[in-house]
């Protein structure tokens, strides 16, 4: 477990820019209240074994009693890198990011299930979508209720997807809750 | 002419005067004799005397005189009373104009003048008309009869004299030269007010001849014309309103074409060239008339007819000749400095744009044309009227929808005629005679629609569609220039961003109305377009934000009301556009939330608020959890800060949004946190700028409690309904009204039940407090108004008195506590000196 060099810091905040825009300022200087420290610490970016995870202060420090071999994981993970030296996010990361999203998609309850399963999120699916979304940027998908599925890639702008076929790509899939059912062994 | 009469009419009262003048003499006292006896030195000036100019300068002493005098003179002269009427007449002569004047033969005349009698200008007139006559008896008793020459070398020489007294005038004292002007122009006035007189008669009798047979008067548009250019100003003016009225009725509902010269050389019937003539004429003379309107519009003092005539000219006859003209006159005056020329101008594009039919659309396209390119040409900055005046426009949607049914029917047609084209050839050969029946019927069909058509007048659909698509594009171009130019300030201040006085609020005068056509016509804007407005829109609302890192000199550059209008505008077109996919607007929601916190009541306009909580709180689908809670957050502390009409609205979008978001309701339980609900912000942050993370969901809505207990009755019946939402689950009572609504009712209540002056503004709000009834309707407010004056005093002093005993209670606990310090401090010292026995230097406190 180590912190990350300044090259994989700047990759994983691109990363979550592109999701959440100028929010993530709030994700770095949340205040975590865990342990007993009466004075709140703050939530700082760990590597463990090629995972990225999101930790509290308190439990890094806590942490650090455990042997690197033994520790399997702490915190929230948030990706990993891969051996190119990519970062992806993972579907866990889904918590923090819905909650500073920038762009947010909205599903039609009969389009849930196919995004659960994996597919993109097609334009006959789509609720609603937030205004000013530029193709590539970071999407969190939303249910109508409110209820964070996953989140991808933008394929179309919000002003391209008027014009868009029924059939037509709007989100690209990258990680959706479904996953914790079907890859809980990678996770 | 008219100058003789007069001329003759001074002659006329002159012998009555002589006497008068006579007794005065008489009156010398021997005390003067005596002195000028004495100084006989001084008596010389006398010789050199100007009577004339010191008798007109003592003139005003002397009317006093005159009264008295007239007694005496009346007394002695009992006799003369014949002659009395004329005697009053001549009350008004002055005893200058009374002296003899020895003409080249010798003979005596006298001379008057009538005093400007014009009051009663009739008199004067009837006198010069009816007079005329008798005139010449009087003059012929008063004088010798002189003869036709004489009399004019008599007409000279007074006329020399006059000249000759005008120039002593001047060089003699200031103090004469007004009454002697004020001669001169008294005998002007005379002859020009006849002259007007006539002048007017002869308007008249020229409209009138006019509008009683346009085609064989024609011609005398031309003296009408003639009489406009006058040097009097009344009569231009006269006579420019009475062509209006003449050409207002006379010209044809038609546009006039000049006969080309081949058609000229063509021999035609009387009438066809009668009514050529009357055309031609009429249409020059209009001509000269339009000529002089645009030429008259330029001088001040004309300016307001002119403009009158034009404005009602374009009104009325929108569909003749010369319209371009007329329609740009108006165009340039639309932003007049002055109200009077604006107002009227605005009012007559607004109707040259809802009566289309008159003009056929065309005089609409040319002027929206005109305003682009004045907008245009004055870089914006205008009178805020004349962008205005697009709101008036209507565009008919049919058009482009009857054009798609005709092409789907056509296509259907075809499809049907594909389709049964395969089966036809089976049948052709049995039912050969049935199709080309059914081919000559159809021809006949068509045929007929063609005739139709040609008969019934319907313009062209087109034609009407090509002005309308031109028109728009016109209107588009005006707008966007308008918000393109609401953006440049800022990028210009942010390079240099001093230097610009010009800036400010006020440097957008187009920008609200432009917004509003925005808003009106947004469901016509191109999908392509959208992405920009949008954009932009957004940069608009954005652009008063402190978030701004350039400087806070930003947030002056647009106010409160024009940036919530942004937000407005961008959800109508969103909404008008959009019926197939859903936008979720956050960055205008984020704008919302925080110009809620910086409106004010007296300086930013309620009603856009209103509409802006209506637009995109209620109206809105859907709503995020988080957002939505933050704005029930923001809306009750909104709500507790302003007065009643503003906390009524913002009471009525809590109330929309908690019953649209159950799970908002938690806001309602008396539990702090939020639970699981709350995601992940744990406590509310109410100075978030984002209602997504102002942790909303945490907080309660302790405001309610506080309206429930507001002065205004139905605020606090509303809070109180609100708080056991929850509860109870029958919430239909008031939610069909609208936040706009409620505000404009609740202003308007306030305003019946505030009276004007600012002192007692309290006592008329309490009114509404201690009145328990829902509907406090302005009479019964009015009725109960002494009973409540006195329980509102009774519960003020009530108040009051809790209050002072508050502060004394205060008061005593601090003195007592003062005293058990310094008792304390006594006793240390005591003891202290005890244990040590050495005097300090120490001083108790007080």
């Amino acid at each position: 477990m180590r912190p990350l060099d300044e090259k994989e810091t700047t990759i994983v905040f691109e990363k979550l820019f592109k999701f959440t825009g100028n929010n993530l300022k709030n994700i770095v200087e949340n205040p975590s209240h865990e342990g007993p420290d009466a004075n709140p610490g703050r939530y700082c970016f760990r590597l463990h074994k090629n995972k990225v995870y999101y930790v509290s202060e308190s439990l890094v420090k806590r942490a650090t009693n455990i042997a690197r071999a033994n520790l399997v994981s702490l915190g929230t993970c948030i990706g990993k890198f891969t051996h190119g030296g990519n970062f992806h996010l993972t579907s866990q990361a889904l918590g923090i990011l819905a909650a500073n999203a920038k762009h947010k998609v909205w599903l039609k309850p009969t389009s849930e299930m196919s995004f659960l399963y994996g597919n993109h999120v097609l334009k006959g699916g789509l609720g609603r979508i937030t205004e000013n979304i530029a193709p590539g940027d970071g999407v969190v998908v939303f249910s109508m209720s409110d209820v964070p599925l996953g989140f991808g890639i933008a394929a179309k702008s919000t002003q391209d997807c008027r014009k868009l076929d029924p059939n037509g790509n709007v989100v690209l899939h990258q990680a959706d809750i479904g996953e914790y059912l079907r890859m809980e062994d990678e996770l | 002419m008219v100058k003789k009469k007069s001329q003759k009419q001074k002659i006329v009262l002159p012998p009555e005067l002589p006497p008068e003048v006579a007794e005065d003499e008489i009156e010398v006292s021997d005390e003067d004799l005596q002195f000028v006896n004495e100084n006989q030195d001084y008596a010389g000036f006398v010789s050199g005397l100007d009577t004339q100019s010191i008798t007109k300068h003592v003139s005003r002493v002397a009317d006093v005189k005159e009264d008295a005098l007239e007694a005496l003179y009346e007394k002695r002269l009992k006799k003369k009373s014949l002659q009395k009427e004329l005697e009053e007449s001549k009350l008004q002569v002055d005893p200058v104009d009374a002296l003899p004047v020895k003409t080249l033969d010798g003979k005596l005349y006298y001379r008057t003048v009538t005093k400007a009698s014009t009051t009663s200008e009739n008199n004067v007139n009837e006198e010069g008309e009816t007079g005329g006559d008798d005139k010449d008896d009087a003059v012929d008793k008063s004088i010798v009869k002189l003869t036709k020459v004489e009399r004019r070398a008599k007409l000279k020489k007074s006329k020399r004299e006059a000249k000759k007294q005008g120039k002593e005038m001047d060089r003699t004292e200031e103090e004469q030269t007004p009454h002697a002007t004020v001669l001169a122009e008294v005998k002007k006035d005379l002859t020009a007010e006849e002259a007007f007189e006539s002048k007017k008669r002869k308007l008249a009798e020229l409209g009138i001849a006019l509008l009683s047979n346009p085609e064989s008067n024609i011609k005398s548009l031309k003296e009408f014309l003639q009489i406009c250019e006058d040097n009097d100003h009344a009569i231009v003016k006269l006579g420019l309103l009475s062509l209006l009225a003449v050409f207002k009725d006379i010209i044809p509902g038609y546009r006039i074409r000049l006969p080309t010269e081949k058609e000229l050389e063509m021999k035609v019937s009387k009438d066809v060239k009668k009514l050529r003539y009357f055309e031609s004429t009429l249409l020059s003379s209009y001509k000269v008339y339009l000529q002089m309107l645009s030429a008259l519009e330029n001088q001040t003092s004309f300016q307001q007819v002119a403009i009158r005539c034009i404005c009602t000219l374009l009104d009325a006859a929108s569909h003749f000749n010369f319209r371009e003209s007329l329609i740009g006159i108006v165009v340039r005056n639309i932003s007049s400095p002055d109200d009077v020329i604006r107002r009227l101008c605005c009012s007559t594009i607004k109707s040259l744009f809802t009566n289309e039919g008159k003009h056929g659309g065309e005089a609409t396209v040319e002027a929206v044309r005109l305003i682009a390119d004045r907008v245009k040409a004055y870089d914006c900055q205008l009178h805020p009227d004349s962008v205005e005046v697009f709101l008036s426009l209507s565009f008919d949607e049919d058009l482009r929808r009857a054009e798609k049914a005709d092409e789907k029917n056509k296509f259907k047609n075809k499809k049907n005629k594909k389709r049964k084209s395969p089966e036809e050839p089976s049948q052709l050969q049995d039912n050969g005679r049935k199709k080309s029946k059914k081919e000559l019927m159809a021809k006949i069909r068509e045929e007929v629609s063609a005739d139709y058509k040609a008969v019934a007048f319907t313009p062209d659909i087109s034609e009407k569609r090509r002005m309308q698509s031109e028109t728009l594009s016109a209107v588009f171009e005006t707008y966007f220039r308008i918000l393109k130019h609401a953006m440049q300030p800022t990028a210009a201040r942010s390079e240099a961003n001093a230097s610009l006085s010009a800036g400010g609020s006020g440097s957008h005068p187009l920008l609200a109305p432009c917004l509003k056509g925005l808003g009106k016509f947004s469901h016509l804007i191109d999908i392509d377009f959208m992405g920009d407005l949008i954009a932009y829109l957004r940069r608009l609302s954005s652009a008063g934000s402190t978030s701004d890192n350039n400087s806070g000199k930003c947030a002056k550059f647009l106010t409160v009301s024009e940036r919530l209008r942004c937000c407005i505008v961008a959800f109508k077109v969103m909404r008008s556009n959009l019926d197939a996919l859903n936008v979720d607007l956050q960055d205008f929601f984020v704008q919302l939330y925080n110009l809620v916190l910086e409106y004010r009541p007296g300086r930013d306009q309620g009603e856009v608020l209103t509409e802006a909580l209506k637009m995109m709180l209620c109206d809105d689908r859907h709503h995020d959890m988080q957002k939505a809670a933050a704005f029930v957050k923001r809306l009750a502390t909104f709500s507790l800060c302003f007065g009643s009409a503003e906390s009524m609205a913002a009471l009525v979008t809590l109330k929309h949004i908690l019953q649209k978001n159950i799970k908002c309701r938690n806001l309602l339980e008396n539990d702090a946190g939020g639970g699981s609900v709350s995601g992940s912000i744990a406590k509310y942050q109410p100075y978030a700028t984002d209602p997504n993370l102002s942790g909303a969901l945490a907080s309660v809505l302790w405001e309610l409690n506080l309206l429930s207990k507001h002065y205004h009755p139905a605020i606090s019946t509303l809070a109180s309904s609100i708080s056991i939402m929850n509860v109870a689950n029958n919430q239909v009572y008031l939610s069909n009204v609208s936040p706009i609504q409620a505000f404009t009712d609740l202003s308007l209540e306030r305003e019946s039940f505030d009276p004007p002056s600012d002192v007692k503004k309290p006592n008329s709000k309490r009114k509404g407090a201690s009145d328990s009834s829902v509907s406090a309707s302005i009479e019964s407010s009015l009725e109960t108004s002494s009973i409540d004056e006195d329980k509102v005093r009774e519960k003020l002093s009530a108040h009051f008195k809790l209050l002072h005993d508050i502060k004394e209670n205060q008061r005593l606990r601090g003195e007592l506590e003062h005293a058990t310090s310094s008792l304390q401090l006594h006793e240390e010292y005591k003891q202290q000196k005890r244990k040590a026995s050495m005097p300090k230097s120490k001083k108790t406190v007080k």
